[in-house]
């Protein structure tokens, strides 16, 4: 067992500006991150503050009833990742957050609750340049927490294209995403500081 | 996404991102190097149309395996490459390459006449000979070799006494440990020793095999694999998990085998285990308890090598360290130290070598440390000959700053 005041989940814009300012904050947070990131945001600041990236991929999570205690990865085996307060911040389908079966969407890591429309054939715009709903599929939220079968995970807060109506397919929802980023980070601090 | 595969090695997951080509620590310093992405996945379309298409750049690949960390979907882009370096290559090893691969053939004789042996290699006239002979750098500092193996040591001074401890684990100690550096081997037996784990040799070890995969002896890596695999068989059988030191046998062991070798690991996998998440678990769960000496002072830099970075195992190193008091730990960035086993030996890749050790060197002497710890024995040559700083594996860094007799003690039950 290793543990951590906060650990996020992605290393993506959203995952990276999180834990940079938790960090900075004076907690320890690990990031765990499947390989870089295309919008490979600055990791520099993150490990200056003494933050630590984990080059790996989560398999599960350990829940005390709806609290997340901790969670595997591939590399580490039986080694559990512990932590107060989680970010999910893995993104949508091409970061691997989201995925798609024929008749449904759903959450990768944890299997939680998520927003899309029912009728596939309403996922799709008609051509490419059209507005595409499928970009705004994404992780159910209720007064802010995210959702596993219908209860809440009481720390594990979600950042970043996860949420469902933020995307940045066309690239111009960076300052929303590095927002939603800095809101959980804030709420997190605020409630490890308590 | 693709639920299922067609080919090898996840390649059809490749996005194209060429994220890989950011880290690959070749191709920013040897243009005749095309790069992973090229060399692994995307070439590997034509390749498994026809052979024709492969290329003779691949033996560039240091196979460090930095592009598969930096992968964002799983492609393992070294294996793709080295497969193919497998599969297709024609080049028959040189003399050199024979020599350097057959790390179990030349530690024998050399540490028969080890003596003589290290005075030789040490001296210009000689080292000018093997540069212009078999194309061995004349500027490399060549490893030493001892003149008592681990293992006669062990036989003679350690096997009885190992029954009588608690715990009991086989002890992987590689080549390196048994002919060139027996010192890191008797480390490692105080400290497990100390644990109250009785050590015990593994009947029918042979080399990992990494250096013949590396210089194209395949069949020669294949036989080393199967002796390997049985003898842990037996040596599991006897409940006895596998403890390894050196990062780059364990990821051979590990990786290589299935997936380059084709030699079946699967039932004996998980009860390989390198020393530094062994004993951190053992420490953490409370299986053992360490007494540290008082008064123990280092500044200590930890250098993770390629490979230990490719099984995601530093963390376990670092949480290790930092569990040593007066130990201050400073740990460097992620950068490969250009050695890569058997490649920084070869007179013609010597110059890029030293290129992509560079940031690395910069970087540990800046920080001024007592001594670099780092898991990886080649790592060790290359830091010690290009930064100038001593380099000490995490095993010797835990018999100097274990109080050993009271750790006994307190383990013994």
């Amino acid at each position: 067992m290793i543990k951590f005041d906060v650990i996020v989940i992605g290393g993506g814009l959203a995952g990276m500006t999180a834990a940079t300012a938790i960090q900075q904050a004076g907690l320890s947070c690990a990031v765990i991150r499947a390989g870089l990131s295309l919008s490979n945001p600055s990791r520099d600041d993150f490990v200056k503050a003494g933050g630590r990236i984990i080059f790996d991929k989560v398999c599960d999570g350990v829940f005390d009833g709806s609290v997340l205690r901790g969670v595997h990865t591939g590399k580490l085996g039986a080694t559990l990742l512990e932590a107060r307060v989680f970010v999910l911040a893995t993104g949508k389908f091409f970061s691997m957050g989201l995925a798609a079966d024929m008749d449904r969407v759903y959450e990768t890591v944890f299997g939680l609750d998520t927003e899309y429309e029912e009728d596939r054939s309403k996922w799709f715009g008609a051509s490419f340049s059209a507005e595409q709903p499928f970009l705004g599929f994404g992780v159910k939220t209720q007064d802010g927490l995210a959702l596993k079968g219908g209860e809440p995970v009481k720390n594990l807060r979600p950042a970043g294209e996860i949420l469902a109506g933020i995307s940045n397919a066309g690239g111009d929802a960076s300052e929303t995403i590095r927002n939603s980023a800095l809101d959980a980070a804030k709420s997190i601090i605020e409630l490890c500081r308590k | 996404m693709q639920e299922i595969n067609i080919s090898d090695k996840n390649f059809e997951q490749c996005q194209k991102c060429s994220l890989c080509e950011t880290v690959c620590p070749v191709m920013a310093n040897n243009p005749a190097y095309a790069g992973p992405k090229r060399s692994g996945p995307d070439s590997e379309r034509y390749r498994l149309k026809n052979g024709i298409f492969f290329e003779d750049s691949l033996k560039y690949c240091m196979n460090g395996k930095r592009c598969e960390v930096a992968c964002p979907s799983g492609v393992k882009i070294a294996d793709l490459i080295q497969q193919a370096r497998i599969k297709f290559s024609t080049a028959s090893p040189k003399l050199r390459d024979a020599m350097l691969a057959s790390t179990d053939l030349m530690g024998p004789l050399a540490s028969g006449f080890a003596p003589i042996v290290n005075i030789s290699l040490g001296l210009a006239p000689v080292k000018g000979v093997l540069d212009a002979t078999i194309g061995l750098d004349h500027r490399r500092t060549l490893p030493k070799y001892s003149s008592r193996t681990f293992t006669s040591w062990f036989r003679k001074h350690a096997a009885a006494l190992q029954d009588s401890f608690p715990r009991h684990i086989s002890y992987y100690h590689g080549c390196y440990a048994n002919y060139n550096y027996p010192q890191l081997a008797k480390d490692f037996t105080a400290v497990m020793n100390a644990f109250g784990y009785g050590v015990h040799l593994i009947e029918g070890e042979r080399c990992c095999g990494v250096a013949k995969i590396a210089n194209g002896m395949t069949e020669a890596a294949v036989r080393d694999a199967k002796a390997n695999i049985n003898a842990f068989r037996k040596a599991t059988a006897t409940g006895r998990d596998i403890v390894t030191v050196s990062t780059t046998c364990t990821m051979t062991l590990l990786e290589e085998y299935p997936e380059l070798l084709k030699v079946d690991n699967s039932d004996v996998k998980s009860r390989i285990k390198l020393f530094e998440p062994f004993v951190f678990e053992a420490i953490s769960s409370g299986i053992v308890k360490p007494v540290w000496k008082e008064g123990f002072k280092a500044k200590v830099a930890y250098h993770s090598p390629c490979h230990q970075e490719r099984l995601g195992w530093g963390i376990f190193t670092i949480e290790l360290l930092k569990m040593i008091p007066g130990l201050e730990l400073i740990e460097l960035g992620s950068n490969c130290c250009g050695m890569a086993g058997t490649y920084g030996f070869k007179k013609e890749n010597f110059k890029v070598s030293q290129k992509i050790g560079e940031p690395l060197f910069n970087e540990i002497r800046s920080v001024a440390p007592d001594y670099v710890a780092c898991e990886c024995e080649t790592c060790k040559w290359q830091i010690e000959m290009s930064a100038g700083v001593s380099v000490k594996n995490p095993v010797s860094i835990l018999a100097e700053a274990l109080d050993l007799e009271k750790t006994s003690e307190l383990n013994r039950a």
